[in-house]
Order: C-alpha cells, then sequence, then structure tokens
C-alpha cells in the first residue's frame, strides 16, 4: 500500500515537472513568431501596382453595406472576380481577430476592408495598413467630397478612402421628448431614465465635450476626462438608461428610450415605419465619421483593390449604392443622378447634407497613444461600472 | 454452449486490455482538449504575464495584473456569481418539473418537448432577446403586469439586474432540463410504486425516492448552468445597465475595445480559479458520488 | 399519479377536496406546460414579426401583413450561406463531440485510473473559460502552427473544443447509478464487450447521449465569440446576424429562423413516428426480454403506472 502511493505520488510530481517544463518551453518560443503581440513598422509599406487590374480579390465589409449589383458590376467592367463577404461586424471584435494575423504580416486572404475612422488610423499606427499609389485612383481623387478630403489623422487621403459617411447626433421621440435639441438636453433631470447613449467612446464623448463648450478637435486628456466624469454623474444619477451599439433602436421605438445618442443612417430607416422618431442635429453640432477602405498589409493583389476603389467612386456607381444603404455618401455628383430617379432621397438632408447643415460638425477625433489608454479606460469605466 | 466465464471473441475484435480500457476511452477526448485548450491556454498565461501594449509586449512576470484584476473588479465577481447563482436556482426551479414531465408523463410527446427546449437556440441569441425585449418593453401589457406584482422596481424590467437574471435563466435553462432529464429518465418507476405500496405520500415518495436519485442529474445541471453563466457577458450587455455589468463584460471590455490583452488574460485566470473554487465547495458540499459516480468496483 | 388510496370518512370527497386533490396530482404537469410556453413565447414573436412588412430596415413596429419575405425567404444570399454554414457545422460538431464526449464519460465514471481527477478537472476548465480570450488564444496558436487553415477546419476544432465538455457532463450524470448487471448478464450471454456496449449499454444511456448532443448543437450553432475568432472569411450564422443588426436585421432572418425551427420540429416528429412504428412491429414481433431486474416485473402496477 504504501509502496503504490509514494509511486503515484511520484508520478504525479512527474506530471507536475513536464507541465511546467512545457509550459516554460511555450513561454520561451512563443515569443519570435509573434502571436497575440508582436508587429509595428516604422514605415508604412507602398501598394505597388502592377499593370491592369486582373485575377481575384476578397473584399471584407460590413453585412448590408452595398446594393446588389455593384459587384456584378466591378466584375464586368474590370474582368476581376470578387469574393465580397460580409465579416466585419464591429471595429473592436473585427480587429480583435485580425490583429494577430496583422501583426505577422497577413490578412488572412483578404485586400481590402473597411473599418471606421479611428480603427483606420490606430492599424496604421501598428503599421497594418499599405499607403495607396494614388495613380491608380483617379475617380477617387477627382469625385471625393471636398469636406472629406482632409481628415486630421490622413490629411492627404494616404491609406484611406470613405466607403460611406454618417452623422452621430440627436434621435429622438417626437412626442415624447419635444423639446430635446441639444445634447446638453439629453442631460434634463425631465428624462431622467430615459436617455441613452452610445458605447461608442469617440462618438459619445466629443459631444458631451461639445455640451460642455469644449472644441473636440482640439480637446487634450483633460478634456476627454472631464466629459467622462459628466457622463459618469449621469450614470450614477439614473439619467442614462443604459449604453448601448444600434440597439437603441429598438428602445426608441417602444418608448423605453425618449431621447438617444445616434446615427443618421439609422434614423432613415426607423423613420419610415415611425413617423414619431426624428434624427435631429444638436445645437453644438454633430460627429462626422466615415466607413474606410483600407487595404491591408499582406492584401493579395492590391492592384485590385485599387480598382474596385476607384470603380465605386464614379458618381454612377454610387448613385446605386447611396440608394440603397441611404448613409451619408463620399462622392460628388451623386445628389444630381438621384435628384431624377429618387426625389425624396436627394432632397433628405441626413443623406445628403449640406455645408450650411453640418457647419457645427466635427469629424470623429481620436485619442492616440498614452492618451488613448487613459481615456479608454476612463470610459470603459463608466461603462462597466 | 460457451461457459459462463468466457466470451467469445469474433474475428476482428480488438483486444484491449482491462487497465488500458479507460485511458483507450478517454484517448480522443483527452487529446483534444489537450491540444485545442490546455495548449492554447499557455499562450493566455504567458499573455496574462506580460505587459506593454499592443504592439510591442513583453514577457515581464507581470504579476501585477492578476492582483489588479483582484482589486479592481471584486464587485463584478461578487454581482456575477449572485447573478449566476440565481439564475442557476430558477433554473433549477422551472427545468425540474419539465424534466420530469418529459421523463414519466410525455409519451410520444417526448422527443417533441425535448425540442421545444432547445428550439430557442435555433433562432440566433440576438433576435430572441431582440423578442424578449419587445414582450417586456416598459409599457407593454407583460411589463405592466410584473409591475404591478410588484416584481418591477422602477416600473420598468430592462436595463435592470432583474432582466440580467432572467436573460441567464432563459438561455441557460436547456442545460439544466437535458441533464436532469437523463438522469431522471432512468428511475424505475416500480421504486415510486413500491414507495407508495409503503404508504408513502406523494411527497415523501418524492423527496425520498426521486430527488435523490436524480441527484447527479442535478449536480450536473447546475455546474452546466452556473459555470458558463459566471462568465456571461452577452446578458448583462443587451439587458443590463451599466450598473448590472458581469466580470464577462470587464473581460470583453479589457480584450476587445482597451486592447489590454494582458489584464484581460489575468482577469480571465482569476475568473476560472473563482470558478474552480466555488465549484469545488460544492462538490464537497453535494458528496462527490452525485460527481464522479464512485463506483463500486 | 396515484396516491395511497386510504378511504376518506363518510365515505365520499368534498368537491374541494377533490379540486384541491386534482391541483395536487397535475400540479406538476401544469407548472411544465407553463415552463414550456415560457420557452417558446420568443418564438412566436419571432413568428409574429416574421410576417411583418416594414418600409424600413428595422423590424420592431408592427406595419402590415405580408407574405412577402416568406417567399422570398432564401432572397439574401449572404445570409442563407450563413445559415448553411451554421447548420454544416453544427451537424459535425455535434456528431464528433457527442462521440468523443460519450467515450470519456464511460471511462471516468465506470474506472478508477491514474488521472481520473485531473481529467474530471480539465473537463470542467473550458465551461469556465471567458470566450473572447479561449477564442484568441485558439487563434493565436492556430496561426503559430500555420495550420489548418482559418475557416470551416478551424471552426470545426474550436466547437468540438467546447462542447465536449458539455456532453461529458451529461452522459456523466446519466451513467452514475448504471446498472452493470445488465452488461454482466450480455456478457454471460456470450455477448463481445463491442456487442455489449452497442446492444445494451448505448440505447441505455441513449437518453443521456441524446441530451448531450442536443446541448452540443445548441451550443454550436449559437456561438459567437470563438467562431469569430477562429472563422478567417468564413461567415456563420451568428456572425452574420449580429453585424447585420448594425444596419438592422431583415425579416428574412425571422423567416429563416422559423424554417429552421419547423424543420428540425419536422424532422423530430418523423423520428417519433418512426419509434412509435418500430414499437408496434415489435408488439407484432415481439424480442426476448433481458434478464430480470430487482423483481419480476408485475401486470397490476405497469397497469396502474399511467
Amino acid at each position: 500500500m504504501g509502496a503504490a502511493r509514494r509511486r503515484r505520488a511520484a508520478a504525479s510530481v512527474a506530471a507536475l515537472a513536464l507541465l511546467a517544463a512545457l509550459a516554460l518551453a511555450l513561454a520561451a518560443c512563443g515569443g519570435g513568431g509573434g502571436g497575440i503581440e508582436g508587429g509595428g513598422a516604422d514605415e508604412a509599406p507602398q501598394v505597388q501596382l502592377e499593370g491592369k487590374p486582373s485575377g481575384s480579390v476578397t473584399i471584407s465589409n460590413w453585412p448590408l453595406y452595398i446594393d446588389e449589383g455593384t459587384v456584378a458590376g466591378f466584375e464586368r467592367a474590370s474582368g476581376v472576380s470578387v469574393k465580397y463577404i460580409e465579416d466585419v461586424n464591429d471595429n473592436v471584435e473585427f480587429f480583435g481577430k485580425m490583429q494577430p494575423l496583422l501583426s505577422q504580416g497577413e490578412a488572412g486572404g483578404r485586400s481590402l476592408f473597411i473599418v471606421t475612422d479611428w480603427m483606420a488610423n490606430k492599424m496604421r499606427e501598428l503599421g497594418y495598413l499599405q499607403d495607396f499609389d494614388q495613380a491608380g485612383l483617379p475617380s477617387f481623387t477627382r469625385n471625393l467630397r471636398e469636406e472629406l478630403r482632409s481628415p486630421a489623422y490622413d490629411p492627404e487621403r494616404e491609406f484611406t478612402a470613405p466607403w460611406q459617411s454618417g452623422m452621430t447626433g440627436l434621435t429622438v421621440r417626437t412626442d415624447l421628448a419635444p423639446d430635446v435639441r441639444s445634447i446638453c438636453d439629453l442631460f434634463n433631470p425631465r428624462y431622467r431614465g430615459q436617455v441613452e447613449m452610445l458605447t461608442e467612446m469617440r462618438d459619445t464623448v466629443p459631444l458631451v465635450m461639445k455640451c460642455m463648450g469644449i472644441d473636440p478637435a482640439e480637446a487634450d486628456e483633460g478634456d476627454w476626462l472631464a466629459a467622462i466624469d459628466k457622463i459618469k454623474g449621469a450614470v450614477e444619477s439614473g439619467q442614462i438608461r443604459r449604453f448601448t451599439g444600434n440597439d437603441y433602436a429598438r428602445d426608441l421605438t417602444s418608448g423605453d428610450a425618449a431621447a438617444v445618442i445616434g446615427w443618421s443612417g439609422d434614423a432613415v430607416q426607423l423613420q419610415a415605419d415611425n413617423p414619431n422618431i426624428e434624427w435631429r442635429m444638436p445645437t453644438e453640432g454633430c460627429i462626422l465619421w466615415s466607413d474606410n477602405m483600407v487595404i491591408p498589409v499582406g492584401a493579395p493583389n492590391p492592384t485590385a483593390a485599387e480598382a474596385w476603389i476607384d470603380y465605386v467612386y464614379r458618381p454612377a456607381v454610387q448613385a446605386n449604392i447611396a440608394a440603397y444603404v441611404n448613409y451619408v455618401t463620399p462622392v460628388q455628383g451623386v445628389k444630381e443622378i438621384l435628384e431624377r430617379r429618387e426625389p425624396a432621397l436627394a432632397k433628405n438632408p441626413l443623406i445628403f447634407p449640406d455645408e450650411e447643415f453640418t457647419r457645427n460638425c466635427t469629424i470623429q477625433p481620436t485619442p492616440t497613444g498614452e492618451e488613448e489608454r487613459n481615456v479608454t479606460a476612463a470610459f470603459e469605466a463608466v461603462l462597466t461600472g | 454452449m460457451p461457459r459462463a466465464t468466457e466470451s467469445r471473441r469474433g474475428p476482428g475484435t480488438v483486444r484491449i486490455g482491462r487497465r488500458a480500457l479507460p485511458y483507450a476511452l478517454l484517448a480522443p477526448g483527452a487529446a483534444w482538449l489537450l491540444v485545442f485548450f490546455v495548449v492554447p491556454l499557455f499562450y493566455m498565461g504567458r499573455l496574462s504575464l506580460e505587459s506593454g501594449v499592443v504592439g510591442s509586449l513583453e514577457f515581464s512576470w507581470e504579476w501585477s495584473n492578476y492582483t489588479d484584476a483582484l482589486s479592481l473588479y471584486d464587485e463584478h465577481f461578487v454581482r456575477s456569481f449572485v447573478y449566476a447563482g440565481l439564475a442557476t436556482l430558477f433554473a433549477l426551479l422551472l427545468a425540474y418539473p419539465l424534466a420530469y414531465v418529459i421523463a414519466f408523463r410525455a409519451g410520444r410527446w417526448r422527443n417533441l418537448l425535448l425540442f421545444a427546449v432547445i428550439a430557442p437556440f435555433l433562432t440566433t441569441y440576438l433576435v430572441r432577446t431582440l423578442a424578449w425585449e419587445t414582450i417586456l418593453a416598459d409599457q407593454s401589457p407583460v411589463t405592466k403586469a410584473l409591475d404591478f406584482l410588484g416584481l418591477a422596481p422602477g416600473g420598468h424590467v430592462l436595463a435592470t439586474g432583474g432582466a440580467v437574471i432572467a436573460g441567464l435563466t432563459y438561455n441557460f435553462l436547456p442545460f439544466m432540463v437535458l441533464p436532469i432529464y437523463a438522469s431522471l429518465e432512468r428511475l424505475d418507476e416500480r421504486l415510486i410504486e413500491a414507495a407508495k405500496d409503503l404508504y408513502a405520500s406523494a411527497a415523501q415518495a418524492f423527496w425520498r425516492v426521486t430527488l435523490p436519485l436524480s441527484a447527479p442529474g442535478i449536480v450536473a445541471g447546475t455546474l452546466l448552468t452556473f459555470i458558463p453563466a459566471s462568465g456571461d457577458y452577452v446578458n448583462a450587455q443587451f439587458l443590463g445597465s451599466a450598473s448590472n455589468q458581469m466580470i464577462g463584460n470587464v473581460v470583453q471590455s479589457l480584450y476587445l475595445k482597451q486592447a489590454d490583452y494582458p489584464s484581460a488574460a489575468a482577469l480571465s485566470f482569476v475568473l476560472m480559479a473563482a470558478i474552480m473554487v466555488v465549484v469545488l465547495l460544492y462538490i464537497r458540499f453535494a458528496g462527490s458520488e452525485a460527481l464522479m459516480g464512485e463506483e463500486p468496483r | 399519479m396515484s396516491g395511497a388510496r386510504v378511504a376518506p370518512a363518510g365515505g365520499r370527497e368534498g368537491r374541494a377536496a377533490r379540486a384541491w386533490r386534482l391541483l395536487r396530482e397535475h400540479a406538476v404537469t401544469v407548472v411544465a406546460a407553463l415552463v414550456v410556453v415560457y420557452m417558446l413565447i420568443p418564438i412566436a414573436v419571432i413568428l409574429m414579426f416574421s410576417f411583418n412588412d416594414p418600409a424600413g430596415r428595422y423590424n420592431f413596429t408592427w406595419v402590415g401583413f405580408t407574405l412577402e419575405h416568406w417567399r422570398n425567404a432564401f432572397g439574401i444570399p449572404e445570409l442563407t450561406s450563413a445559415l448553411w454554414t451554421s447548420v454544416r457545422l453544427a451537424l459535425l460538431a455535434t456528431a464528433v463531440s457527442t462521440a468523443i464526449g460519450t467515450l470519456m464519460a464511460l471511462a471516468l465514471v465506470r474506472h478508477r485510473f491514474f488521472g481520473r481527477r485531473a481529467a474530471n478537472f480539465l473537463i470542467v476548465i473550458p465551461m469556465a473559460t471567458p470566450e473572447v480570450v479561449m477564442g484568441a488564444a485558439l487563434l493565436s496558436f492556430f496561426l503559430i502552427l500555420n495550420a489548418p487553415p482559418l475557416g470551416f477546419q478551424t471552426l470545426l476544432i474550436a466547437h468540438v473544443m467546447f462542447c465536449i465538455s458539455f456532453v461529458v457532463v451529461v452522459v456523466r450524470s446519466r451513467l452514475i447509478g448504471f446498472d452493470r448487471h445488465l452488461e454482466e448478464a450480455a456478457q454471460d450471454l456470450g455477448a463481445t464487450p463491442l456487442q455489449t456496449f452497442r446492444l445494451v449499454t448505448l440505447p441505455l444511456i441513449m437518453p443521456g447521449v441524446l441530451g448531450g448532443a442536443m446541448l452540443a448543437f445548441a451550443l454550436s450553432i449559437d456561438d459567437f465569440v470563438i467562431s469569430n475568432f477562429n472563422s478567417g472569411t468564413t461567415v456563420t450564422f451568428p456572425l452574420y446576424i449580429f453585424g447585420a443588426a448594425q444596419r438592422g436585421i431583415p425579416v428574412e432572418v425571422n423567416v429563416i429562423a422559423m424554417i429552421l425551427f419547423g424543420a428540425t420540429a419536422a424532422a423530430m416528429a418523423f423520428v417519433t413516428w418512426q419509434q412509435s412504428r418500430a414499437k408496434q412491429m415489435a408488439a407484432v414481433h415481439p424480442q426476448p426480454e433481458p434478464a430480470p431486474l430487482l423483481h419480476p416485473p408485475s401486470r397490476e402496477v405497469e397497469q396502474s403506472v399511467e
């Protein structure tokens, strides 16, 4: 009995020692090859164009963000075959799953994908994106709308090409919150428990900064943290019911929420079935953002990817996309085309806002580096309680 | 005629020695879990001891990741275990009658009832949660009835801890029903009859015969509910407010939003350890026979 | 459920007493019926909104009745292919994990061997691991190995991995207290171990195996986080839906969910019908009964139970 127990104990110890050794071995060898950590380049790689586009290309986009005919039209016009997949469901989720690949210079077969401004910026800083060769993008250079030509994070549009744009502002129930017209109105105790804000930090906090009189484009870390503090106060007082993605839409339709921070594109869809829901430009102004086409490192066939970017910047093509998606199109000349086809769309300021409409709007700011970490941690602390 | 102590061996049967048999049975599953779970777990372990930011993480035995996890999020741990515990309790109370009926009274309808138990999963989490949100909207008759019964403090159900617990209960109900059903179905009804023949009332027959014999199912169901529910994030995300977030939400936030992979990994290990402690206490309390099946052999 | 029948004094039960007795007898069934209703309420709502006709892309407000989305249920090709991927994945993952898990459960319950405690521990830990870190770690692991290519294969591996634990726990609860005498009797009658397993053990543990399989299927078809990390460019049904939710979940999603629901219900009903037919056949051609259990079955006892 004693001998058997000693043998078992010895075997246990041996097993544990083996496991520990394995752990250390993995710890040692896991460092070189990449994995979750690693990556980062000093200079952004450049797309090398190779003559006429040909072959095949894989594009990752958000679901329901394109009309039915554009992919086929591109294939016909260019001779390139397209694998169009809709696997971007969220900026951070997409980043989470692409980061290990991109840090090794791979893109999983994708030649192009679409992410929001700040994510494109973040990826660029980590060295995950390629710069365009402008020679392959004549339509893009010609037709990009003026307001979108020089965002702070990519002033020469070297690595991003807007796919669609949008505005973040107030979405209200006109019957439940008729006089909510500014971000500051969201803090009115009259609407306690009926207000919702977005989990997207770069929409919510800059808008609250506007309410506090701070210009988000010039804000420093202290300003961000002050705005986050104001939001925290609203959470603790019960003013804010909850923080949402675009599931605020359901809360608005049922009246659980009376006024929210929301996106213009959603409002266009909601209004069709709920005439008492309205997107309002806050008196302080809105936040302008774009979802952008970017070419990652390790993209196979970047020539075809650039051909795609250029193709969708033809006004006729973009008109089809805009008519289906109903966000703000980044291409000039589309309004005129749609004025003939679908006048109601052309007149909608949420789809074709003029400069007067967006005069107070700020392009979505994003902190970087250490500031980003501190600000994000503070905001997330408010969100998770 | 073969003797009782011999068994015929047909052509082509594999001879596995008795001592090697358990290892042979265990091998495929253990191999799969070792390769595709334990090894990645080591990577997670390594990650949890790193410091720095995405793109420039380095291994530095950063134990502060663990101490931070314990100190910063203790409230979330408690809340997660309370929510998961309550959800497990409610699921048990709802699941047992259903499992009982499916096992003993369903007859031909058994398969369809079992199907009804997992049918909600065919609709994907988001769709069925949105359906629940429609049912439990502030102005809906259901919510008004709950408010009348005093079950809706503040006049609304959604965006409260109660909604999160309800969501957990609903989504983990199949995990409670199926093991209890499997365990109950084994029960020989003649044992109950025997008890009744010995003048036990229905209640006594239940408490002294049925319930103990279904204990393995109950233990299995509570484990299958409590353990994953503790780490759940999606119910709190959609049904809760900022003050109802669970540890799973914090891990999501750390990993995805803040890209703080080391902290997320460390917090995950702390959560796993905490769950294991609770489970070990539970096994001790429930008696390991019900869990491990100490076979007299 | 018949209680011990003791004639009430006076020989006649009052109406209230009888009502109370009926309630007690059927209470369990009533509660169970309510639980089933509770499980199916959202499905009723989803069904209702599958007939909705919204002008916009959100499906939250009832606008009007239409069969258009039912007629055109598979009109969104990406949605349909995502569904097909998920169904295939779930079926395969269920099959593999149920087989592997059942074998593991057999080993863990019936044998005492070195490493049993560790194996029991190993089973439970995957259930406790937060999915986001698990998914990311697995992804990194696949990348380090540089194989298999990210896509269906990695999804399958990941799904089997997290399903095994659940199958083991369910089958284990069925196996505990399992009467080994039946197997011994079969072996005494000359069955090989494999025959014993196939003809005696497996049918008797089938409810547990089936329960584990159903759980595995439910887990696989509904998984989001781990699938998101390990799917490469493959899109599964939950992945599509979470993404589509950004623009508005189309009505076709409700329709397809109902079709999936209906198809699986029909399959279950078919299986039930086959089983009752098999029973009828067996009644005509009776098989020899296995060795007697605790005591010989009594006709009166069997009839009084239902």
